[in-house]
């Protein structure tokens, strides 16, 4: 849910990194933690297992500066990517205004990025969102890993509406600004036309 | 944002999966979390949405990220919500945790927003609790009144109008 603050002269909006577990949702947001200025960036939350392996969320406030006066803000957020935290999933996806798919790249995973993207669609349609409509960029991760499938070979199963598509190698940070801001310009673009 | 069916309005007008806070339910709010800020001596109070982001915050915050507490705040709750459906019940409304020199109660507000308070820990916790309960009427009160009140009138939106050229410069 966008929230717009007329009094603080702020709009929030809510984005969310879905995808298979270790996939690369959370190193995603370390990236973009670890990049940004200070002034422009809060506490990066993740709840994790003591495996570093994410048990609820991780969470990055992040401020992309003035539009018409009002500041820019989105909260970040990565679901668990492992099967059996789907009630997770369904709790972190309530008042999304814009998903991030990050799909692994390598050959053996393509099944899980299947899966988890089935799982998103109806999670999403089960809290009466439309995967068709929601603002939604796809981000082919792992890139450099040597399985890695071509990028048509990819698209072709992982594709669903002619989203924007970015590859990516998110602990270089490839990939990972330009998947962020394609998302953002859909969030904001879909909310000038709420107006 | 066409995904959703928003019906609340709130301290806000709704325009589908938005919400607008204007300056006279700002106030309003204000004035009701400040006094219970007072009457309790609490650290923090805060009003927040169900999707973890900070509305209207009463208290000398400086110790405290509300950013992050408020995201933290939302998740507990609707965790919350999926023990309660996993044996049985239909909700847990209110969440205590009591802490050593600070405790916290986090409340459900019409399903769509959540008080969250930060108190002394050596506070009556049945004195926080009917507080807290009474500040809950009295937001829902404005809440709905101004719900009442974008039924009859026309829902102010007033969603800044950028151009493309500005949304480029802002992501640049």
């Amino acid at each position: 849910m966008t929230f717009i603050n007329y009094v603080a002269r702020e709009i929030n909006c809510k984005i969310v990194y879905y995808g298979p577990g270790l996939g690369g949702k959370t190193t995603n947001l370390q990236y973009v933690y670890q990049i940004t200025n200070a002034e422009n960036k809060g506490k990066l939350i993740s709840l994790a297992t003591e495996t570093e392996r994410t048990l609820f969320f991780d969470f990055l406030p992040i401020d992309f500066g003035q539009i018409r006066g009002f500041r820019t803000r989105f909260h970040l957020y990565t679901v668990p990517g492992q099967v059996f935290y789907d009630s997770s999933r369904k709790l972190i996806l309530k008042g999304a205004d814009g998903i991030v798919f990050v799909a692994d790249s390598q050959e053996e995973r393509l099944d899980a990025n299947l899966e988890s993207i089935s799982n998103l669609a109806q999670n999403l349609q089960e809290q009466g969102f439309d995967i068709a409509k929601i603002p939604y960029v796809l981000q082919l991760n792992k890139r450099d890993l040597p399985s890695a499938l071509p990028v048509e070979e990819l698209t072709r199963h992982l594709l669903i509406k002619g989203e924007p598509v970015f590859e990516a190698v998110a602990p270089k940070g490839d990939g990972v600004l330009p998947t962020l801001k394609a998302v953002a310009r859909q969030v904001l673009i879909e909310l000038r036309k709420s107006a | 944002m066409s995904h959703g069916a928003a019906t609340l309005g709130a301290a806000c007008s709704v325009s589908s999966n938005t919400f607008n806070l204007h300056d006279l339910e700002y106030q309003r709010i204000q004035t009701v979390l400040t006094r219970m800020q007072k009457e309790l001596r609490a650290q923090l109070v805060l009003l927040i949405n169900r999707s973890g982001q900070p509305i209207v915050i009463s208290g000398p915050a400086e110790n405290i990220d509300c950013t992050a507490l408020a995201s933290l705040a939302a998740a507990n709750l609707a965790a919350t919500d999926g023990l309660a459906n996993i044996v049985g019940e239909r909700e847990f409304s209110v969440l205590v945790h009591q802490g050593r020199q600070r405790s916290l109660f986090i409340s459900d507000l019409l399903k769509r927003f959540s008080l969250v308070l930060v108190f002394d820990a050596s506070a009556s916790s049945g004195l926080v609790r009917y507080k807290c309960k009474r500040t809950i009427l009295l937001l829902e009160e404005i809440i709905q009144e101004f719900q009442r009140k974008i039924e009859k009138e026309e829902p102010v939106t007033g969603i800044p109008q950028f151009t493309d050229e500005e949304l480029e410069e802002l992501l640049r």
